[in-house]
């Protein structure tokens, strides 16, 4: 049984090395017109150009996965407009029309989200928070929280075949009793996680953590001419995107 | 005086209804590599943790006695001061590395005390040089074996340029071949850099031959000390049921007047014998 394919590995493309800031810029461009477009045409456009970031991340396949997993709230979108619209417009062309154009929107935004989440390692993401000013105690919390998913799905997965070669079946029974069943795992992996929180603090203030008011860093994040002429790409496609807008009005 | 000097230290965990340290005594040289070895649950992860100061600064307890590790007493300075004179290497490196890379990895404790970004590097350097890693820099410590993954460790704490080195089992979770380059690392460490290693070990077959002097520990106290060639040829070391090395039995058994610690002293004496 596995439980989560959550590991960021340490990979070496162009997208995985700009600075997050300038990729956080993308997010926000991408997003504004995700929300601001209602042409499906326009939108499909806008989920294209997430394309290349994919492929020259080489995410391809990880980025896949994260758009099929969330076929469910797809479908239920769709759906969801496709019923509510037909209902107060009655017309259905339009229904049709309105409702892919959302369905699309939706998996733009996921498209993007994941670009960033899965080209950007947890490492960067707390480099920038620190750029942000965030204090670096929450910072190195969230970091450990990543750090140890691995580790906690590993020890939950050995709990987990411990208690079912002493018999205990998961498969069976209805929900609550499903949900029962899982107390012989939770407690065991709380008092396993506490047990390693403590060994960690140790090793932690081992090395000195908490030394120095003014800690500093070996490496910080810099931006350097790729970075800014990402940022110039991502400035430019956006007012093409606009300029679409202008252009489809004057039609 | 010693680099170390521990006096009349008893230590009881403040959920614990008896004491895990008794009345410990002892005094240890610098440069000296020292062997701490005894049955399970007998107070040395303990003890290791009074060296570097999480005892008494971290843990609630009945602390009494005096631990003095380079001059300072571990009651008086924080850890983090202390972590630059004495390093503790755990058990288990997973819980240990937390970072993407090597690199970073070992450079976790200098830039916690706020050292200039030249100084780190150059240390992170020194390090991963000392231990022999530095064709690892890049990578991410958990695709590591766990021999690489506890050189990472001692890099770690090698990085805070500590004089005594501290290790708690650091090969119990090694397969005998990476044990045997973890150790013999720490031998080099020892001649080359002249630290002074404290090592709580149970490859007494390994390492026995490596040490200057040595400690077995049981019930929360020291029942034997000195050169390992007549600890562990004493009889109290049977007595409490150590995993006394092969080679010692067997000597035992052939009543042999010298006293041989490895397979190739034994072979040598055979041979003359012959
Ligand atoms: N955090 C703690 N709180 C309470 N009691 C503890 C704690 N840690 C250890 N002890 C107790 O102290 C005694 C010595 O434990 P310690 O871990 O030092 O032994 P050890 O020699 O390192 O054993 P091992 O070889 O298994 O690692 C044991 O009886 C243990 O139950
Ligand atoms: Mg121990």
């Amino acid at each position: 049984m596995k439980i989560f394919e959550f590991e960021y590995k340490c990979e070496t493309s162009i997208i995985h090395k700009l600075d997050p800031r300038a990729k956080l810029v993308y997010v926000i461009l991408f997003t504004v017109l995700t929300i601001y477009f209602t042409n499906p045409l326009i939108l499909l456009l806008i989920f294209l150009s997430s394309v290349p970031m994919a492929i020259l991340g080489k995410i391809v396949r990880k980025w896949l996965i994260s758009i099929k997993s969330s076929l469910f709230f797809i479908i239920f979108i769709f759906l969801f407009n496709f019923i509510g619209i037909f209902w107060t417009t009655g017309k259905i062309i339009d229904t049709i029309i309105i409702s892919i154009a959302m369905t699309i929107r939706f998996i733009s935004l996921i498209s993007i989200f994941s670009i960033f989440f899965l080209s950007t390692s947890p490492e960067d993401l707390m480099q920038s928070m620190i750029k942000l000013k965030i204090p670096y105690e929450y910072v190195l919390t969230f970091n450990m929280a990543i750090r140890f998913v691995p580790t906690l799905a590993r020890e939950a997965q050995t709990i987990i075949d411990a208690q079912r070669s002493r018999g205990l079946e998961f498969e069976k029974g209805n929900i609550f009793q499903k949900v029962k069943k899982y107390i012989p795992i939770l407690i065991p992996l709380i008092i396993s996680s506490l047990r390693r929180a403590e060994v960690i603090a140790d090793a932690m203030e081992s090395r000195a953590f908490g030394a120095s008011k003014t800690r500093s860093f070996l490496y910080t994040l810099t931006m350097s001419k790729k970075d800014f002429i990402f940022i110039s790409i991502c400035i430019i496609t956006f007012t093409i995107f606009l300029f679409l807008r202008m252009f489809s009005y004057i039609q | 005086m010693g680099i170390v000097e521990i006096r009349n230290l008893t230590f009881k965990y403040a959920n614990s209804d008896k004491p895990s340290l008794y009345d410990i005594n002892l005094s240890i040289n610098k440069g000296e590599f020292f062997l701490i070895t005894g049955p399970t649950g007998c107070g040395k992860t303990t003890l290791c943790k009074c060296l570097n100061g999480l005892i008494p600064n971290s843990y609630h307890g009945d602390f009494s006695g005096e631990v003095i590790v380079d001059g300072l007493s571990t009651k008086e300075h924080p850890v983090y001061e202390l972590a630059q004179h004495v390093g503790l290497v755990f058990q288990d490196p997973e819980n240990e590395l937390f970072c993407t890379s090597v690199e970073k990895e070992i450079a976790f404790g200098p830039e916690n005390l706020g050292l200039p970004r030249d100084e780190i590097r150059k240390r992170v350097e020194e390090a991963m040089a000392m231990v022999g890693i530095s064709h690892l820099r890049e990578r991410s410590p958990y695709e590591l074996s766990g021999g690489e993954q506890q050189k990472v460790a001692i890099a770690a704490i090698l990085a805070m340029k500590p004089k005594i080195l501290v290790l708690d089992e650091p090969t119990s979770n090694l397969d005998s071949l990476s044990a045997y380059s973890i150790l013999n690392l720490l031998l080099n460490l020892k001649k080359e850099y002249e630290m002074t290693i404290i090592l709580v070990e149970h490859r007494l077959e390994i390492v026995a031959k490596m040490v200057d002097r040595c400690a077995i520990m049981n019930e929360g106290r020291i029942i034997a000390i000195g050169d390992p060639r007549e600890v562990l040829y004493s009889d109290i070391v049977e007595s409490i049921g150590i995993g006394i090395p092969k080679i010692v039995k067997l000597a035992k058994r052939l009543k042999l007047s010298s006293r041989p610690l490895s397979s190739s002293e034994l072979a040598n004496i055979l041979k003359v014998k012959k």
